[in-house]
């Protein structure tokens, strides 16, 4: 452009012709001042805009919020999710692989003890139920373009991430009423207690020694807080996500919340990966409680001292571990403590 | 290999929504949608401009990266076309898309979104019979195929709207330019003055 404006300055300064306004050179164009309110550059004034089509933003010429996101999800969200779910993932088959299963040391009692209710058996499963269903088909979003799409084809694997996408989208406030339900019938015996932090730095017996527990140990109730407090934000961000044309919340609101909903969802799928490895085939007697709603009592002896003490107003061993209290004269005492 | 582009050309627009209607008769557009839409901001104000906005069929397309089903793809021509087969109305594309261009059909049951509806550079979407009634009824004409360019841009009546090669079009707005720059010149800043004082400073010789 300089180049063919060149010979039109030759030709005025072989005129003498000097132009009549001083040339400014620090006025800024025009042109810069639109491109800015374009892009919606500070500082920028993009006075009154006016469009003619109905409907939110579409006044709006440069969605600035919109590449924050693309990096956000594709450079973020996908490849930090993917190893933290397969981190866990493989963390936990080396456990296993390690550990092995987790036994009833003393063996069965065959003795039972009342764990669960009918009702807070049913409202856990209808939560896991649903629960199962929303990773499931919330983890094809997330990955399904990377072994879906190429191992279906776009047609059928695009149908199939169809459906999940309607499975997620109808189940999501379902398991939000089931999940309120559950935080209000699962609340009882959930709260701290000081005995936690002990667990806690016994990593739940897992470096040796008994760690106490009451009706729930450290673990179950930091699990049942997670998925009370992480499993609402996702609730909440999933209703906005499920309601696009009612809320009225704009694209870069509709963005935060799916930030919102995704890494909750990661968080706690991580989470959960580790409770149902736990609640099936790692610990033997774990699983019956919330399948029949009885434990064995030599299990909860074993994992609920506190709770097993309570109900059966025995001395816990780990009570009597820490000299907290007389140790118990029968015999059976030393076995036990060795045990738990 | 033609590298098809748009081009609004923001000195020359002057806001009658030719293309935006255009675009819609010729597509039978969706209810709710419109693939193109014109804004014009500082409206009533000095330095008042408009410019024709559409999915500008982006190289490194965003929607095209974030869709979680791979709806997208690029013809040779450099148009982006969506499938609306595979299509799931998750709206991430809505989310990333720098211009506001995939918009959904208020036709989604319980308020969820339809399949998105976005501009196709009047090239109909990914399926191979050109111009099928299928193809019709979910994108709308192919007239690449027919070898016509975009209607809107045919329409346009100042031309501000270009739509083509994107070599053409570069030449055609680099000649604009040139002719505005040596006019203001010409005039010493008195032509349309608002728009362009900073080409006042005489170019220096290099
Ligand atoms: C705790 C269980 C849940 C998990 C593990 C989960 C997980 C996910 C994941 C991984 C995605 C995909 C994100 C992406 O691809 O970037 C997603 C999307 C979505 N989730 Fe969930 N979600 C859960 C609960 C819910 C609930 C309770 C609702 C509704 C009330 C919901 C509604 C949605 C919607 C609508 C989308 C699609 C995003 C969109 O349309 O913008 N989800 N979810
Ligand atoms: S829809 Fe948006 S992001 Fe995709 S090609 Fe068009 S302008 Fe670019
Ligand atoms: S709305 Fe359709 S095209 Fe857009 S990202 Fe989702 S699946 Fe892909």
């Amino acid at each position: 452009m300089l180049g063919l404006l060149l010979p039109f300055a030759a030709a005025l300064a072989a005129a003498g012709d000097e132009p009549r306004v001083a040339p400014d050179p620090t006025a800024v164009s025009p042109g810069v001042e639109l491109w800015d309110a374009v892009r919606e550059r500070q500082p920028f004034d993009a006075g009154q805009v006016r469009t003619q089509p109905p409907g939110g933003e579409r006044g709006v010429l440069i969605n600035v919020g919109g590449e924050a996101w693309r990096q956000f999800r594709m450079q973020e969200l996908i490849p930090v999710a993917a190893r933290v779910l397969g981190g866990v993932a493989i963390a936990i088959l080396l456990f296993r692989l390690l550990r092995g299963k987790i036994p009833i040391r003393a063996g069965r009692s065959g003795e039972k003890i009342r764990r669960f209710s009918g009702f807070q058996r049913l409202v856990h499963w209808t939560v896991a139920v649903l629960f199962v269903l929303l990773a499931l088909s919330g983890l094809v979003m997330l990955f399904g373009r990377y072994f879906i799409i190429p191992w279906l084809g776009s047609e059928f694997g695009g149908a199939l991430t169809y459906w999940l996408k309607r499975i997620h989208d109808f189940s999501g406030p379902v398991f939000g009423v089931a999940l309120l339900v559950m935080i209000i019938t699962f609340m009882k015996g959930n709260f701290p207690a000081l005995y936690d932090l002990k667990w806690v730095f016994k990593a739940g017996g897992m470096l040796g020694g008994h760690a106490p527990a009451g009706r729930y140990n450290a673990g179950e109730k930091g699990w049942y807080w997670l998925a009370a407090g992480v499993g609402m934000v996702v609730v909440v961000s999933g209703l906005v996500l499920d309601f696009p044309n009612l809320g009225g919340f704009d694209r870069d609101a509709m963005a935060w919340y799916h930030r919102l909903h995704s890494i909750g969802a990661v968080a706690i799928m991580a989470v959960s990966m580790g409770h149902i490895y736990m609640g099936t085939v790692a610990m033997e007697g774990a699983f019956e409680c919330m399948a029949t709603g009885y434990c064995d009592s030599n299990w909860a002896r074993e994992h609920h001292d506190r709770w097993y003490a309570a109900i059966t107003d025995e001395k816990s061993p780990s009570d009597t571990a820490t000299g907290l209290v007389e140790p118990a004269p029968e015999p059976s005492a030393a076995t036990r403590q060795q045990a738990g | 290999m033609a590298r098809m582009k748009f081009y609004c050309d923001a000195e020359r627009c002057i806001e009658c929504n030719a293309c935006v209607t255009a675009c819609k008769n010729e597509n039978e557009v969706p209810m709710g949608v419109n693939r193109r839409r014109v804004v014009t901001i500082r409206d009533g104000e000095p330095g008042e401009r408009s410019l024709s906005v559409a999915c500008m069929h982006c190289s490194d397309a965003p929607c095209q990266a974030v869709c979680p089903v791979d709806c997208f793809i690029t013809t040779p021509d450099g148009v982006v076309l969506h499938n609306k087969d595979t299509c799931i109305g998750c709206g991430y594309c809505f989310y990333a898309c720098p211009f506001g261009a995939p918009q959904f059909p208020l036709d989604g049951q319980f308020s969820t979104r339809g399949k998105m509806d976005k501009c196709t550079f009047c090239n109909g979407g990914p399926e191979t019979a050109d111009n099928s009634p299928d193809e019709i009824r979910k994108y709308g004409r192919n007239r690449l195929a027919e070898g016509k360019l975009p209607l809107c841009a045919e329409m346009c009546s100042t031309k501000a709207l270009l739509a083509g090669d994107a070599g053409v079009i570069a030449d055609i707005y680099r000649k604009r330019v040139v002719n505005r720059g040596a006019n203001a010149y010409l005039a010493s800043g008195s032509l349309q003055k608002g728009a362009f004082e900073a080409l006042q400073t005489p170019p220096q010789p290099e």
